[in-house]
């Protein structure tokens, strides 16, 4: 029990962001249980509240589409049904994305606390083999991640309505129900991303106590090969390996070579009064348990000193099977949490990036249709200013982004383990140790976890990639039909007046309009590599 | 140029130098597009040039922005430490050599690297060909001032092209060790077969074994010298005397295996490294790379074949479009083909020592020790194929198939493009 004490949910750091979910109506479980046990409890009155919320965000959502929609007609009556189309369509992606959200968080209200508590068994049994995972990060993250989704829509809804809204309609005030849908889906995402950094840690931290034994006993046989040197040649030689020693551990731990020179002289000094001439060798071996204190390193006191046995944990192959297996199930339990994880939000997952995907495209076809002085959609208000739209485009870039990033780095991160695993065989070179160390591997090989949504598409970065080329080329595709309808209008009127000079007006008009649409064309392709490589260089931080 | 040192307390010049040259540049960008210098504000620059013009001096400056800041976002230490990695990998490289006993022919190595020497030739007079007709055009031009249209038009992209060049240099010097390791494990594979009576072999071993007590010393000897091993005394023991006992047999290198896997994944956590560190900066080459292209092969067919040798100025830009689409993209390519080689070359060798397993040499039958080791590097080496590729931030692997994908990409592109009827505008602006 004591280590439960030492061993704390990753859920207590988690509590301002559940109270602000909570408070949004975004999660449904029971905020008193969380505040005392740090536990996600299901909640009736909760999923009531949540169902509120849910109605009434959409009711005034509609209001405000209603209050907007005058001028959407006149945008009917005047020409691009086009544009009218995707816009219509586009307004509800974001009520669906919250939808989406409020009602997998319905559902999986249950699962949520399983998958936390899991993750603190995951813990626990790590904290038992001697790894201790550093929770405090994914505090610092959830804060940050709050402030800026906090500062980016607040910003975006803001700077819209003061540079593009009329003041003086109060119905311009229901402007506010537009960015919540964003936030909501922004506040869930957290959870997603935050958990997902957290598994990524245990990983990571399997692998650096993979890495460290490999490293232990790098020093351990170093160690033995200068024992070797030192027990055939003469006492004088001591000094000299020592010192080698001393340089041979100095590199890996500068931070105590001061400590341990201290100690090493004073064995030198021991060995020089010829007291006995293994003496050295044990200080040695003391230091070195002085500073890596929770790799036990034995002592078996022999029938003569020489033959003092100091073990490095790779060279005990049963004690090693026992930790590596460990390590595997850990590793298992690790990939099962986060295929769970990914199942609980797989949908909204999907919903996401569809959403990412068209806003993205719709967003950049807007800001080209505002340029050309063309009317747009009431709820795209925001791309008639260019720099709101770089700030909206760079928050759902960067949400999306960092999703698929995290995804990304974590099954790079769990692929990594079986790398760590043969470093250790490779390095104890001992034939049971391979045959354990072969039929992990194989267990790991099958075992790998890759983010999907919904199995549509896994979530790494080539996909990423895909996207951008994507939405590159429906890009061009709206614009040309725009431009298809523009010149056939600006045709029609020209022929409505039957006047040759205005026909040669019109085609050098169409000539402007390509000269023009060649460089929104260029500015929008280096604009939408530009933010994704920002984003993904940002995220790589 | 942001230049790089080994040693590790880098005086203060040389950042000096990495800071002066940006801003030096971003006074120029600013002289071009707010000042008088600017090819847009010449008055025999008509609207195709004036795109072109602004297409590549942004592009350019977006690409020498975001390759500076990830070079000076990469830490110093990176060189160091892979300048340590390899003189230790050259040396243990060395070491199994010596082992092993053979000395490589050099013939390949010098068909090598008249090819090696061929294209840095190629590359560089391109450069030079570039830099000499933008110096000419731009003297035309703006005589006196001339450097500072040249320090938007020319200098980021040979300053990417070079960073990128870094990034040729590491993955080669990376395929190389590859190519070495290769040709060791490709020896234990001859030898392997060369010996078709395991059994007897074996024999001679055991009865060595049996009759050399003294060597004792030899042994500690050869223990001090490679000094890794000393876990495992028997099989060390046995591999030394294999190698002594019978040197007419030609030399036996097992005993160079396990020391060749670690070589092998030494080689492949480099590889990481680098591709941590160059991975980002390839991302924007690549993309300037593609827009550039495409549009130059637009701008030449719409433009330069209908209306070329009429303005100076806009065959100029034409030229200077083509000129960087072929250096950029001859960088690219090899960018591409050495990280191809360097993938293959660390495929082959699980090859190579999965063939020595079938081949079931004199020194495998002794234990299942060789065995197990060589299965667990073959399992491995499928975990490292999971795990890395030399990629792009993930977005893309820095293979052929990237070839192909940008290709496609660029035909489609290009039909869109290709569509646009130029000659109203070319009409309007007088050349046609």
């Amino acid at each position: 029990m004591s280590q439960q004490q030492t061993v704390q949910t990753i859920l207590l750091h988690f509590s301002e962001l559940f109270l602000l979910c909570k408070v949004m109506g975004i999660y449904p479980q029971n905020w008193k249980v969380f505040q005392r046990y740090h536990d996600l409890k299901k909640s009736n009155v909760g999923v009531l509240f949540v169902i509120f919320v849910m109605l009434a965000i959409v009711v005034l959502y509609n209001l405000l589409i209603f209050s907007f929609s005058e001028e959407d007609s006149t945008l009917k009556a005047s020409q691009s049904t086009l544009t009218f189309v995707i816009g219509i369509f586009l307004t509800y992606i974001g009520l669906i994305m919250m939808i989406t959200d409020q009602l997998s968080a319905i559902r999986n209200q249950k699962h949520l606390g399983e998958i936390y508590d899991r993750i603190r068994k995951v813990d626990e049994r790590l904290y038992r083999i001697g790894c201790v995972v550093n929770n405090s990060v994914l505090e610092l993250r959830i804060r940050i991640m709050i402030a800026l989704t906090f500062v980016c829509e607040i910003t975006i809804m803001i700077a819209a309505y003061i540079v593009l809204l009329d003041h003086t309609k109060w119905n311009s005030l229901l402007w506010i129900f537009s960015c919540l849908p964003t936030l909501y889906n922004s506040l869930d995402k957290i959870w997603f991303s935050t958990t997902l950094y957290a598994l990524q840690q245990r990983f990571a931290v399997i692998n650096r106590a993979l890495e460290d034994m490999v490293q232990v006993h790098e020093r351990y046989k170093a160690m033995m090969a200068h024992r070797k040197r030192s027990g055939s040649n003469n006492m004088v030689k001591n000094k000299n390996v020592i010192n080698d020693i001393l340089f041979d551990l100095g590199h890996e731990e500068s931070l105590k070579l001061n400590y341990l020179q201290n100690e090493l002289r004073g064995s030198g000094l021991a060995g020089k009064l010829g007291k006995n001439r293994v003496k050295p060798v044990i200080t040695v071996a003391n230091s070195m348990n002085n500073f890596n204190q929770f790799q036990s390193i034995k002592k078996q006191p022999t029938k003569s000193a020489i033959n003092i046995h100091y073990e490095s944990e790779l060279s005990n192959v049963s004690r090693v099977e026992d930790k590596l297996n460990d390590f595997c199930q850990l590793h298992d339990e690790i990939c099962e949490i986060g295929k769970k994880l990914n199942e609980l939000w797989s949908y909204s997952i999907l919903v996401l990036m569809a959403y990412g995907f068209l806003i993205f495209t719709a967003q950049l076809y807007f800001l080209y249709c505002a340029t050309q002085d063309q009317p747009i959609p009431s709820l795209f208000l925001s791309a008639k200013n260019a720099l709101i739209t770089a700030t909206f485009l760079l928050y759902t870039a960067g949400k999306c982004v960092y999703i698929i990033y995290l995804s990304w780095r974590t099954s790079l991160e769990s692929k990594h383990t079986g790398i760590c695993l043969h470093k250790c065989g490779v390095v104890a070179d001992d034939n049971n140790l391979y045959e354990i160390i072969n039929h992990l591997s194989l267990k790991l090989l099958n075992h790998s976890v890759d983010f999907t949504a919904c199995g549509f598409f896994s979530l790494d970065m080539e996909t990423l990639y895909g996207v951008a080329g994507g939405i590159t080329s429906y890009l061009i595709i709206l614009i040309q039909f725009n431009l298809a309808a523009q010149q056939a209008k600006d045709a029609a009127s020209s022929h409505g007046t039957n006047d040759p000079s205005q026909i040669s007006n019109g085609a050098d008009n169409s000539s402007e309009d390509v000269n023009d649409y060649s460089t929104a064309l260029t500015t929008l392709m280096t604009s939408t590599a530009s933010t994704i490589i920002t984003a993904s260089s940002s995220a790589l931080n | 140029m942001p230049f790089d040192r080994l040693n590790a307390r880098s005086n203060i010049f040389d950042y000096i130098q990495m800071y002066i040259i940006p801003t030096f540049y971003i006074i120029c960008y600013g002289l071009i597009n707010f000042g008088s210098f600017g090819i847009a504000h010449n008055p025999s620059c008509d609207s195709v040039c004036r795109l072109g013009n602004a297409l590549i001096v942004h592009l350019g400056c977006f690409l020498y922005l975001s390759m500076h800041a990830l070079n000076l976002w990469r830490r110093k230490k990176f060189f160091i430490v892979f300048e340590n990695s390899l003189q230790d990998i050259d040396e243990n490289l060395r070491r199994c050599q010596a082992v092993s006993g053979g000395d490589m022919d050099g013939k390949p190595k010098k068909k090598r690297k008249y090819l090696f020497y061929g294209t840095w030739i190629v590359v560089i007079l391109a450069f030079t060909a570039s830099f000499c007709y933008d110096v000419k055009e731009l003297v035309h031009y703006y005589h006196e001032y001339f450097f500072i249209t040249l320090m938007v038009s020319n200098f980021p992209y040979s300053a990417a092209s070079v960073m990128l060049g870094q990034f040729i240099y590491f993955v080669s010097e990376i395929s190389q060790r590859f190519e070495k390791l290769n040709e060791l494990f490709e020896k234990i594979n001859a030898e392997s077969d060369r010996k078709h009576i395991p059994l007897m072999i074996f024999d001679i071993e055991t009865d060595a074994k049996k009759d050399m007590p003294p060597n004792q010393q030899l042994r500690q000897r050869h223990l001090t010298a490679t000094n890794e091993e000393s876990d495992e005394l028997n099989d060390d023991l046995e591999s030394f005397y294999d190698t002594e006992t019978i040197p007419d047999d030609g030399p036996t290198s097992e005993s160079n295996l396990p020391e060749l896997f670690k070589l092998h994944d030494k080689i492949l956590s480099l590889s990481v490294i680098t591709n941590a560190e160059y991975g980002p900066q390839s991302v924007p080459y690549m993309a300037v790379c593609f827009v550039i292209t495409i549009f130059g092969i637009f701008l030449l067919t719409k433009v330069f074949f209908v209306v070329g040798g009429k303005s100076r100025l806009l065959d100029y830009v034409i030229i200077l479009f083509m000129v960087w689409s072929l250096t950029t993209m001859v960088v690219a390519y090899l960018v591409l083909r050495l990280c191809c080689n360097a993938n293959s070359f660390s495929k082959q060798s699980a090859m190579i020592v999965h063939e020595i397993m079938q081949k079931k040499p004199a020194f495998m039958l002794g234990n299942d020790l060789y065995y197990n080791k060589m299965k667990s590097f073959t399992l491995q080496f499928l975990h490292w194929e999971g795990y890395f590729q030399f990629n792009g931030i993930g977005l893309f692997t820095l293979d052929y198939t990237f070839i192909f994908s940008t290709v496609s990409a660029a035909t489609s592109y290009l039909i869109v493009l290709l569509q646009f009827d130029m000659s109203s505008i070319l009409k309007s602006e007088g050349l046609l």
